[in-house]
């Protein structure tokens, strides 16, 4: 597999009017990964996928695509498909017709039907847009999105307003599709999907990449914790801790494994109960909380 | 383009308010000139007649039609879904306004023939295609500046008043008084030279080439009109 990469942004400077949205951003994606990019609200990352995705010109710096300027749809969307945060669908055609039309456009070739059963829509093919509910809505953007299976998909928070087992069903279709070699960029408010599937992680704030890394790399910079709750008075701790709005005693350790033996061992020794006991590596929330504070 | 079209055709027919406004109305209106058209040549003449439902059908079953189509497509963002396919700017907006434009053709087509059966036809056929054309292009160039104004299809009903009514007002006075007088004013005016134009075609008795000259000003119009859409024209609503 080649090892160019599918998408380059090299100091991306995007301002409305005085508001600067996007500040010298730099950041590549590589053939076959799944790139995350996150951030806060108005952090600037829709902004950033519309320049990628074509539908904006950049105030400053450079933007490829498949080695293309985003803005040559002939040359680059027949190899993308975008999934778009709000539908923008014709609420007086079918299904079938939408994904026919914008399937028909995008250059590629599959058959509608496939599509359809793909994203379970097969049952509604005949009905028009406006009659969808919201999660219906998501899966047809979604079924656009994969059509003639694209080398690389925008997923601009894919799963929000689905229900879990649509939300498991993208997630198996995105799974193919990268078992296959597509790559994929996801813009998504769950965090938990991102941790979970994400190659690589690029987070934004205030317009720029603040982080980047895979999952581990970007935990690794903030310690883990342990909480518990202590019902009575107890002998002095073995580890340094404070105490948290709730009255929960928190440790935070680089050393999990071994603070959390110590501790342990030391609640059996004075025959103390650690109530509400919990302990956890850090999450990609705490870095998040991290950089927006 | 075609698919895009199709598409297109199918919810003009699909949007129950559309279908009325940019077919029924237009029809209705011609067919009152037709029926009546004694009354209507006694006041001009029937090349003024022929302008008048050419302008009718030009400014509510086109002009009012596009401006609503494309405020709406753009309100419930399918400009931007179209615009993340391979289609260009320019396949995209011809797909759209195609049907339109060749519905408007038609109606034109099948009232002014109703009208020449009933009442006699025009002394220069191919004059009045020229002219009928002509009035189209001024209207789809005036309907993507108008659109650029336009927020919603709600906003679109206010927003194409100063031009259908403009029009119907120039093509009505053009059209009766002649340009015996002002006939400049009468020519630089929106829709003035075209429905003189569209007389000469349906009347006779103006040589062809004075006739032709007469593009220009409509020719003109189009011109500023697309200019106008080049600035104003947007892909996304506004944030």
């Amino acid at each position: 597999m080649s090892t160019t990469p599918v998408i380059t942004v090299d100091r991306l400077n995007l301002t409305y009017g005085d508001f600067h949205a996007v500040r010298d951003l730099t950041f590549e994606v590589r053939p076959g990964e799944l790139y995350a990019l996150l951030g806060t609200n108005g952090a600037g990352k829709t902004s950033t996928l519309e320049v990628v995705e074509g539908h904006r010109k950049p105030t400053s710096g450079t933007v490829r695509v498949f080695g293309h300027s985003p803005q040559d749809r002939r040359a680059v969307r027949p190899r993308m498909g975008v999934m778009l945060q709000e539908s923008g669908f014709s609420p007086d055609l079918t299904v079938r017709e939408s994904v026919g039309l914008i399937g028909r456009l995008s250059g590629r070739t599959d058959d509608v039907g496939r599509v359809l059963d793909v994203v379970d829509l097969t049952g509604r093919a005949g009905r028009r847009v406006s009659q969808l509910s919201g999660g219906e809505k998501r899966r047809l953007d979604f079924a656009t999105a994969v059509y003639g299976t694209p080398e690389l998909i925008f997923l601009d928070e894919p799963t929000t307003g689905l229900d879990i087992q649509s939300r498991d069903a993208v997630w198996a279709t995105v799974d193919r599709l990268r078992e296959d070699g597509a790559t994929i960029v996801l813009t998504t408010h769950y965090l938990e999907e991102a941790q979970q599937r994400a190659d690589r992680i690029g987070l934004m704030h205030q317009g720029s990449l603040q982080r980047e890394g895979t999952v581990s790399e970007l935990t690794r910079t903030l310690p883990a914790v342990i909480r518990f709750s202590l019902a009575a008075p107890v002998p002095a701790l073995p580890l340094p801790a404070a105490v948290d709005a709730d009255g929960k005693v928190v440790i935070e350790t680089f050393a999990l494994q071994k603070d959390l033996h110590l501790l342990l061992g030391w609640a059996q020794e004075h025959a103390v109960e650690l109530r509400d006991l919990a302990a956890g590596s850090t999450r990609l929330d705490d870095v998040f909380r991290a950089i927006s504070a | 383009m075609l698919s895009i079209a199709s598409s297109e055709l199918i919810q003009i027919f699909r949007n129950r308010l559309v279908l009325v406004t940019s077919l029924i109305v237009p029809v209705a209106v011609c067919v009152l000139f037709v029926r009546q058209h004694e009354t209507f040549a006694a006041i001009g003449s029937l090349g003024y007649i022929a302008a008048i439902v050419t302008f009718t059908v030009a400014a509510f079953g086109l002009y009012a039609t596009a401006v609503t189509t494309l405020a709406s497509r753009r309100q419930n963002l399918f400009l931007k879904r179209l615009r993340s396919t391979a289609a260009g700017d320019a396949r995209i907006l011809t797909g759209l306004l195609l049907p339109v434009a060749v519905l408007a053709l038609i109606q034109v087509a099948a009232i002014l023939t109703a009208l020449a059966v009933i009442a006699g036809g025009p002394s220069n056929v191919a004059l009045l295609v020229v002219a009928v054309l002509a009035t189209v292009a001024m209207m789809i160039g005036l309907a993507l500046a108008t659109a650029g104004l336009t927020n919603s299809p709600e906003h679109a009903q206010v927003t194409t008043l100063p031009v259908t009514l403009g029009v119907i007002a120039v093509a009505s006075w053009v059209g009766i008084t002649g340009t015996a007088d002002l006939a400049w004013v009468k020519r630089l005016l929106p829709g003035g030279a075209a429905t003189e134009l569209t007389r000469n075609a349906w009347n006779g008795g103006v040589a062809v080439t004075d006739s032709l000259l007469l593009l220009a000003p409509t020719l003109g119009w189009v011109v500023i009109a697309v200019a106008l859409a080049t600035r104003l024209f947007r892909w996304e609503p506004r944030r």
